[in-house]
């Protein structure tokens, strides 16, 4: 089969690779309709992660169809069109059973190598190094999916492929983020970050009866589509994001931050630039300016939600935190808690996930999407695969 | 865990544990399954049963280096399992798992412990310079595959389906 290849940092092919089999009796194997680039594929491709190996199929954010089905896999059956989140998880230890999915128990083939990393082994991820599982990822023709039964969800009839696409990670990961907010009547809600997460943030946080969402990005464009969801714009190139979010709440500040940039935040003044010296010499992988700024602006005792992905940062106010308060909640995505669910505000245009395609590409066409993708050119906000 | 003056010193053992979401009697008779030692091993050693009680080990080690001996189990209670191996081992060694309550809903905890005596050599360090392994990486990782085969009836995998090109170089 086709499939997009990881040759090193920033060199990305589309090469002819064997083809996935049934390696354990509950995996299926998709035909892969349609397969998304995700703000931290650009992590990997630049080289930040460690442990990614040449040939890595890329790629964790996907839709298909069944077509081969192991012998134990009792829910779902060839010609099923699924949806699977981009953590992979068995259902049935500790974790899965109190809804922590990407903290799955038992499905990282690797642990030995991710354990002294983060003291305990996490789920494993199609395509996010070797450290978190080394599986083949999905910007490819075919794509294995281990444990079918609780990690592939039936798209209802009357949800196109590409609403559907996105409740594999940015929509469940975004949503995840609001509920995170534990939101009540009269709560204000700041994102920073209006990329795909931070747009599913911002219309997760309205279906869970946020009071108003503000938006904070700095391109046009995508401040654009979180107006036109409903949030109020922040260009935080143009106006001071702490002022601003103490007029719009008067005085009070939002009663839950989220953040939706992770390790690559553009910044702007001293720290920013602090920031991109550090990362350019690896003395630190991430900027963390719209955390810092998450942080100062959050109300006492209010919510801090993290969903970018860091890896090392310095200069991390914690004793803000502490002085203020503030509660952190922060994960990989557990998408199987929420994808049921969010198929539902699909099919009734609460959500509305396929406003993230921006960009469509054949497989063959790929790394000019990656290219596309990452230099936000055209205004690209995700660039989709059709292999 | 094995106070008795008969038992071996485990003092210099590897160790590790892990707690399982299910009952000790029911991970006990799984343990104890052939077919199970065949499978959770196999970063460090290949295993065949001869019977219920005994099992053939073959460890490989870099440069072709081929190590084997024979383990009888010498307890198998309800709270404890013991292994040793039998004399003329290329590696002595002796293994003692034991089963303990964990609070809550959490289910059993495992408390593997294995020792491995290389004829003159410092215990660990030889081990790892044997086998390519450090010890406390093949009992770490042996009960992370029994902990998915008790949970999933699976062990995770990507072999022979890695995601890089011929298993890949990390970078």
């Amino acid at each position: 089969m086709r499939a997009l290849c990881w040759n090193g940092v920033n060199d990305l092919r589309v090469e002819t690779v064997a083809d996935p089999e049934i390696l354990n009796p509950q995996d299926v194997i998709l035909k892969v309709r349609l397969t998304t680039t995700c703000g931290s594929d650009l992590h990997l491709i630049d080289g930040l992660i460690p442990t990614m190996r040449e040939g890595d199929v890329l790629g964790h954010e996907f839709m298909g169809e069944v077509v081969d089905v192991g012998r134990e896999v009792t829910k779902v059956k060839r010609g099923d069109r699924v949806v699977v989140p981009s953590f992979i998880a068995c259902g049935r230890c500790w974790y899965c059973q109190h809804d922590l999915y990407s903290l799955c128990d038992t499905s990282h083939p690797k642990p030995e190598l991710q354990e002294p990393l983060l003291g305990y082994p996490t789920a494993g991820i199609y395509a996010y190094s070797h450290a978190f599982g080394g599986y083949a990822g999905s910007h490819a023709q075919y794509v294995r999916v281990p444990f079918a039964d609780t990690d592939c969800f039936v798209i209802p009839d009357g949800l196109a492929d590409e609403d559907a696409l996105f409740i594999s990670d940015a929509a469940p990961t975004g949503f995840m983020g609001a509920d995170f907010c534990n939101i009540q009547r009269g709560d204000v809600i700041a994102v920073w970050g209006c990329g795909g997460v931070g747009l599913m943030a911002q219309q997760g946080a309205m279906i869970l009866g946020a009071e108003r969402v503000i938006a904070i990005d700095q391109y046009p464009e995508r401040l654009a589509k979180a107006a036109a969801f409903g949030a109020i714009p922040l260009d935080f190139t143009k106006v001071d994001v702490i002022d601003a979010l103490k007029e719009l709440t008067g005085g009070r500040g939002p009663d839950a931050c989220i953040d939706a940039v992770g390790m690559e935040a553009a910044g702007t003044g001293l720290q920013g630039a602090y920031d991109r010296v550090k990362q350019a010499l690896y003395m630190e992988t991430d900027r963390g300016t719209a955390l810092r700024q998450a942080m100062l602006a959050v109300r006492k005792g209010g919510t801090l939600s993290i969903l970018g992905v860091y890896g090392l940062i310095d200069k991390f106010p914690l004793g803000l935190l502490m002085n203020k308060g503030v509660t952190v909640r922060t994960a990989q995505q557990h998408g199987q808690a929420y994808v049921p669910r969010l198929l539902e505000h699909a099919l009734r245009g609460e959500l509305t996930p396929a406003a993230l395609a921006t960009h469509r590409f054949s497989l063959e066409d790929s790394p000019t999407g990656y290219h596309m993708f990452k230099h936000k050119e055209d205004g690209c906000l995700r660039a989709v695969f059709m292999p | 865990m094995t106070g008795a003056a008969s038992e071996p010193d485990l003092a210099a053992a590897a160790r590790a544990a892990i707690t399982i979401g299910r009952p000790a009697d029911e991970l006990r008779t799984l343990w104890l399954d052939p077919k199970t030692q065949s499978r959770i091993w196999t970063h460090f050693a290949e295993v065949t049963a001869r019977d219920t009680r005994s099992a053939d080990w073959v460890a490989r080690g870099p440069a072709g280096g081929e190590y084997r001996w024979c383990t009888d189990t010498v307890e198998s209670g309800l709270d404890q399992i013991r292994w040793t191996s039998r004399d003329g081992a290329d590696v002595p060694n002796t293994g003692d798992l034991a089963f303990r309550l964990a609070p809550g809903d959490r289910g059993t905890e495992l408390h593997l412990a294995v020792r491995f005596d290389p004829p003159g050599g410092v215990v660990g360090e030889a081990v790892s310079k044997l086998f390519h392994i450090v010890p406390g990486e093949i009992v770490r990782t042996a009960l992370y595959k029994f902990r998915a085969l008790a949970l999933t009836g699976e062990i995770p995998t990507t072999d022979p389906q890695p995601a890089a090109r011929h298993g890949g170089i990390d970078r």
